[in-house]
């Protein structure tokens, strides 16, 4: 009778185990996720499964944390690992080294995943964002020191307006540790408050090589920058997480050099037109005075006193004039009165009579002007203009 | 840091001769006044103009030590 080799649990648990942990060593294996379970420890428990079988799986904290996507249920992937035997439960798990999306890129779910996240946090929305200001004085460039984009910067600001200063602030445009060293690089600029505009940005590459511009610490650092930012990353095509946070968003970084500052030459020609403005303003103010003074000057009223003389003078000579006409008329006919009273006197005068050869006749010196007053024998005497004779009347004459 | 307070910015000063060129093209300023305003006006289009005559763009370099001091060096182009 042969012996029946009888096994414990362990031991047989311990055999499987060897059997499967060695025969099942770095699978890839697809399936869909059900169960699943982020566990507070940071492990993440789930259930793989097709329609006809499923596996528990497992992965630890420190493989979970280097994943860039949230895995989901319902949510078709793909991992690399190995079978390992959980002896006190006696089940078999999938331990999950690495995880993917099937279908769509890792990259691209991850991308949408984070999208959708920060968007739903409010960390793109319009009222959040910033002014440009129309002329920075100094412009921080957080970019490779290498490479094109810092080049088309420059030369775009060189031509446009060199008056203006520029500040590079190295980082790391990809790989590990570029996301920290760009939002490092913002905070820094702020802190410091190294410029008036930041420019975060690149030249253009494939979605992993501009991945550092769609991690959530670069997002935070720029919503939380008190200076504007423009984000110019990669190509037309591209758009990154940093683009949607930022304040203004350029096509290339040469467009974020030109959105930057505005062209010097049309600003030389505003400032100009404004001089040109402004004096021919004051010449035509200068002129207008200029001609009310002189329409002043010749104003009716402004004349009015000058005038008003002249006018009185003028009255007073006139007037001068009529009294001295009427004196002279006057005079003239008082003239003329008084010859002709004259005359009249002198007729009356008589002496004229005696020239006429008419004689004054008197008695006793009276004057006699009747022979009735003379009797005979009386005597007199007869005044001619040459001479007075004595004489003695005769009787009358009948 | 203060002294770029005292001194007004660039924009600032644009801002004040673009007032001035409206104030003057309105044309209800005493002649006093406006003869004022226009010497205002001319002095700051020249500081405007000086400002923006720079003929080189200046570039730096920014590195920060250990200690957290920043330098800034200028930029060599390959």
């Amino acid at each position: 009778m042969s012996e029946r080799k009888v096994l414990s649990v362990s031991e047989l648990t311990r055999q499987v185990k060897g059997v499967l942990e060695l025969g099942f060593t770095d699978l890839w294996l697809q399936g869909e996720i059900s169960n699943f379970k982020h566990h507070t420890s940071g492990h993440l428990y789930f259930t793989l499964k097709d329609d006809k079988a499923q596996i528990s799986a497992v992965m630890w904290r420190s493989r979970a944390a280097q994943m860039l996507f949230r895995p989901s249920d319902g949510m078709k992937v793909m991992v690399r690992g190995n079978i390992t035997v959980y002896e006190p439960r006696g089940n078999y798990q999938f331990d999950c080294l690495s995880m993917q999306p099937l279908g769509k890129g890792e990259l691209q779910i991850a991308f949408e995943q984070l999208k959708q996240r920060l968007f739903e946090e409010g960390l793109f929305r319009d009222d959040h964002k910033k002014e440009l200001p129309e002329f920075p004085r100094t412009i921080a460039i957080v970019t490779s020191p290498t490479g094109a984009a810092i080049r088309d910067m420059i030369s775009v600001l060189t031509r446009r307006q060199p008056s203006v200063e520029v500040i590079v602030v190295p980082v790391k445009v990809q790989g590990i540790g570029a996301a920290e060293e760009i939002a490092a690089a913002v905070d820094l600029v702020n802190e410091r408050n190294l410029g008036d505009l930041i420019i975060v940005g690149r030249g253009g590459g494939s979605l992993e090589d501009l991945w550092a511009f769609n991690e959530e610490v670069v997002a935070r650092a720029v919503y939380a920058s008190r200076i504007p930012v423009i984000s110019a990353v990669g190509h037309e095509v591209d758009f990154s997480i940093c683009d949607f946070v930022a304040d203004q968003r350029a096509p290339t970084p040469s467009a974020a050099a030109e959105m930057a500052v505005k062209d010097r030459r049309e600003v030389v020609e505003l400032i100009r037109n404004y001089c040109y403005t402004m004096t021919s303003a004051m010449k035509h103010s200068l002129e207008g005075k200029r001609d009310s003074i002189t329409r002043l000057l010749r104003s009716y009223s402004f004349n009015r006193p000058t005038d008003l003389l002249r006018q009185r003078s003028q009255q007073v000579d006139e007037l001068h004039r009529r009294l001295g006409r009427s004196l002279h008329h006057s005079l003239s006919l008082s003239r003329q009165n008084a010859r002709s009273l004259d005359a009249r006197i002198r007729a009356l005068d008589p002496r004229a009579v005696l020239k006429r050869g008419y004689a004054i006749v008197r008695k006793d010196d009276a004057v006699i002007d009747s022979s009735n007053q003379v009797a005979a024998g009386q005597r007199g005497s007869i005044e001619w203009k040459d001479g007075i004779v004595e004489v003695e009347f005769k009787g009358k004459r009948s | 840091m203060a002294k770029k307070e005292q001194k007004p910015t660039f924009e600032q000063s644009l801002s004040r001769l673009e007032k001035i060129v409206a104030t003057l093209e309105q044309g209800e300023v005493s002649l006093e006044d406006s003869i004022a305003l226009y010497e205002e006006g001319i002095a700051l289009s020249a500081v405007c103009m000086e400002t923006l005559s720079g003929a080189e763009l200046r570039v730096k370099k920014l590195t920060k030590d250990l200690d957290g001091t920043i330098q800034l060096t200028d930029l060599d182009d390959e």
